[in-house]
């Protein structure tokens, strides 16, 4: 009994643990720049106080009087109508010179919060503001007074809204085209390994061959290689291909190298055959111990009843390996759709060709700061990983346990 | 048929952009462009550093070039690109143009062979040309395999970085005057400490090139205290790293950068402090800090990304020197080199492109671009701001290249920044120059 809560309360903290930055990065996305940039995501879901800076009025824009009136929040939301600035204005920071009591040459910094309804002494006029936002700029005789900067803290309440989502989709951040770009990449990235894997693994459990054994050891110690290690061989592999395609396509069209017959070395294409190459020795691994496990009477009747090889291969193993290739197909999947370093050294870099990591890469850009972008951007980019871990899930477990359990 | 959708969605996201630019045409320049020659649909590709709003005023200069001859320029920036590019020379997958930020690595790849030179012709061109034009020669000049010195690097797109970053209204507030000397500026961050405001904002963190802005106000300093051509002997190391000149000019940086009541966050926040967010400290509301050291190109940086310049929001003054050692007014810099590494007739019509004003002009109308071009309009600037530094340029007595830029690889872009974080983590100037001075034994 004791054991159990314990279980639960584990598993409970594991949750909370990797549910908290999700919901960070979804509640940010939500938020205004100036906000996420200011204060933290717990803070706003509640009216909380921030600094924001707000000018009197317009340059040039004051003609000769006594009285100045505005509103504080009309002053702010000018600009930003998406994220208002609402709530009540606590104080604001005043700074200024007067003479310094203690030396009587000097003058003396002060600096002081002033309270709404105290009266201020801006640029030679008084100034008082109320907590809605309202104030009034009184000047002993007419002046035209020149706009004045002042940090207002005001108790903000919570403001959300899907700018961020809208300027990535729509306003040119290339978002769409990355999602497009990926799919290209990891469908094929996932298909093809798990393809070839599943013969691979069935020629391995099922057919005596010299050499068998001694192959599958091969194969299974080539999961060690890690893929950085062979970007420089790959790519001059890749790039050796290209230079010879395009001699090939100048012979067959005749067209001009540097013109549009030249055949790029970074490609989509080569992005399948790297992930596949790389991820085949997991996958037969996998699947073959999946595979041997299944019952061999099952097999020896199809045998007798006169299947051949291929037709026990599709009739037989292909839908009773489902669990196991579909577990396979969520880690190729995710690993393919996450993967930076790959499609950064080996994949296509012009512009509309980017990968969506690439993408989120790039706009951290010049400017790290566009952190509402990059999570809306995020957001976005997990939605897919999500939706095929959870339509294909139920398999997962069983498929983690393959190989490990005889008969899955 | 994911193929077709893909096609349709970069024609989407071209029309956006297209709706973006037209505002201005950048190529409508006060200097008319020379004959190119036609090179239709020949494919340029350039690989660079630059992303975001840098990219786009590239992609609009070079569309200008497309324009006169009919060549498709083809750009990848990428924050990665100093590992990349190596990868894509060494592998036979090299780009038309690769634009290196840092001449150290452009000088190791020409010794790779994997760089075309450019020509004597060039060269002259450089020399005659450009404003101190045979130091940006030198500068680009490197040796090959065979240890022949030839031109690969055309320096296009400059910096200056010995500038303060400060906003006009917070001097105002607090009665500051902009300080003429670095004594005055050493009393004025004093006043601003004793009125209980922060004087400075400096961040030295930037990923895998942490230790950078260090190793900038290193060398600004290293200008202001001791010659020039001790400035020279230092970046060939004839002058030690820890000889008393660099360990003078390291100490009087921790007089800024290590003392707490003069760095917003204190010291120890130097190191983890993003460089891009530290100039954010100037327009927080309450401001954290008043004055940021810090090249050109920072006011993208800002919140309103650069807004701020124009509308009077943020200004900038010269680092200054000091009044009681007699150095003129030095001036330090940095450009980025765009060299040749894979030929091909448009490429070279390309590099003609360069030499054109017209070319610089397109970028100076865009912002955040400095060109030493003597024959370039300076009324094309996009901003009063970016004139005052193209001044400040000309106004130069000493004018010197980002010594760090002109080491080699493993201390320039290496130990130096390495060591200078561990300065800025408390690690004693000593220790510092002494650990730098042994991994550049290391490499001779």
């Amino acid at each position: 009994m004791v054991a159990r809560s314990l279980r639960h309360v584990v598993l409970a903290l594991i949750v909370f643990i990797w549910v908290v930055p999700f919901v960070a990065l979804v509640t940010t996305s939500l938020r205004s720049e100036t906000a996420s940039k200011t204060s933290g995501f717990w803070t706003a879901f509640t009216p909380t106080e921030l600094g924001h800076r707000f000018s009197t009025h317009e340059k040039g824009a004051a003609e000769k009087l006594t009285v100045m009136t505005g509103n504080i929040f009309e002053r702010l939301n000018k600009d930003d109508p998406s994220f208002p600035v609402t709530g009540e204005v606590n104080s604001i920071l005043f700074k200024g010179r007067v003479p310094d009591p203690e030396n009587p040459d000097k003058t003396k910094l002060i600096r002081k919060l002033v309270p709404a309804g105290e009266v201020m002494d801006v640029r030679g006029g008084d100034f008082v503001f109320q907590e809605n936002g309202d104030f009034t700029w009184t000047f002993p005789e007419e002046t035209a007074p020149k706009p004045k900067k002042l940090d207002a803290f005001i108790d903000q309440d919570p403001v959300f809204g899907s700018d961020a989502y809208v300027e990535v989709l729509f306003d040119n951040k290339n978002v769409p085209n990355a999602l497009i770009s990926s799919f290209i990449v990891t469908i094929p990235a996932t298909i093809i390994p798990i393809t070839i894997a599943a013969f691979a693994a069935y020629a391995f459990a099922w057919m005596s061959f010299p050499g068998r054994d001694w192959l599958f050891v091969i194969v299974v110690s080539l999961m060690v290689v890690p893929t950085q290690l062979a970007f420089l061989p790959v790519l001059q592999g890749f790039s050796g291909i290209a230079s010879w395609a395009t001699q090939l396509n100048q012979w067959l069209t005749d067209c001009e190298v540097n013109d549009t017959c030249q055949v790029a070395s970074k490609s989509f294409a080569g992005l399948w055959i790297t992930h596949t190459a790389f991820g085949l020795p997991l996958a037969i691994y996998l699947l073959r111990n999946y595979i041997v496990g299944l019952p061999k009477e099952l097999l020896q009747s199809a045998r007798i009843d006169g299947a051949n090889h291929l037709q026990i291969f599709t009739k037989l193993i292909v839908p009773l390996s489902v669990p196991a290739l579909a577990s396979f197909s969520i880690f190729q999947f995710l690993w393919v759709w996450n993967d930076l370093i790959v499609a950064l050294y080996i994949g296509p870099n012009n512009a509309e060709d980017l990968v969506f990591p690439i993408r989120l890469q790039k706009q951290l850009g010049t400017f790290k700061d566009q952190l509402h972008l990059l999570n809306a951007s995020a957001v976005i980019s997990m939605i897919v990983p999500v939706i095929v871990f959870l339509s294909m899930q139920r398999y997962f477990i069983r498929g983690l346990l393959a190989g490990s359990v005889k008969g899955g | 048929m994911a193929i077709n959708f893909k096609t349709l969605g970069a024609a989407a996201v071209a029309s956006f952009t297209l709706a973006g630019v037209a505002s201005a045409d950048v190529c409508d320049t006060p200097s008319k462009l020379g004959d190119l020659g036609r090179f239709d649909g020949e494919v340029i590709t350039i690989a660079g550093s630059m992303e975001g709003k840098d990219e786009e005023m590239l992609t609009n200069t070079v569309s200008c070039f497309e324009k006169a001859t009919g060549a498709v320029v083809k750009y990848s920036g990428s924050r990665d690109f100093a590992a990349l590019i190596v990868a894509d020379l060494r592998s036979n997958n090299a780009p038309n143009i690769a634009i290196f930020p840092q001449p150290g690595l452009a000088g190791d790849m020409a010794k790779e062979g994997h760089l075309v030179p450019l020509g004597q012709a060039s060269a002259d061109w450089m020399a005659a040309n450009y404003g101190a034009g045979q130091s940006w020669v030198d500068l680009g000049t490197y040796a090959d395999a065979d240890g022949n010195k030839n031109f690969y690097g055309f320096a296009f797109k400059m910096d200056l970085k010995s500038l303060v970053w400060y906003s006009p209204e917070q001097f105002e507030d607090n009665g500051y005057e902009i300080p003429s000397t670095m004594e005055e500026l050493i009393a004025l961050s004093d006043q601003m400490v004793a009125d209980g405001n922060t004087p400075w904002c400096i961040g030295v963190e930037s990923g895998n090139a942490t230790g950078w802005t260090a190793t900038d106000w290193m060398e600004d300093l290293m200008l202001r205290t001791t010659s020039p051509e001790n400035y020279d002997r230092w970046v060939s190391n004839d002058l030690p790293f820890n000889s008393p000149e660099v360990l003078n000019a390291m100490e009087v940086y921790g007089q800024f950068s290590r003392n707490d009541d003069y760095v917003a966050g204190g010291a120890s926040s130097v190191a983890t402090t993003f460089f891009g967010d530290a100039p954010k400290g100037l327009f927080s509301s309450p401001a954290s800090c008043m004055m940021h050291r810090q090249a050109s190109f920072i006011p993208a940086f800002f919140p309103k990304k650069g807004e701020e310049v124009a509308n009077g929001e943020a200004d900038f003054f010269y680092f200054p020197p000091y009044a009681s050692i007699d150095l003129g007014n030095p001036v330090l810099g940095a450009g980025t080199l765009w060299t040749m590494t894979k030929d091909s007739p448009a490429t070279r019509a390309f590099f003609e492109y360069m030499k054109e004003a017209s070319a610089h002009e397109a970028w100076m109308s865009q912002g955040t671009f400095l060109t030493a071009h003597k024959g370039a309009d300076l009324n094309a600037y996009a901003t009063p701001a970016l004139r005052k530094q193209g001044e400040i340029l000309s106004n130069a007595t000493t004018f010197r290249f980002d010594a760090s830029d002109l080491m080699p690889g493993a201390i320039g872009a290496g130990a130096f920044w390495s060591e200078m974080t561990a300065f800025a983590n408390g690690q004693d100037a000593k220790t510092t120059a002494d650990n730098i001075q042994a991994a550049w034994d290391a490499i001779k």
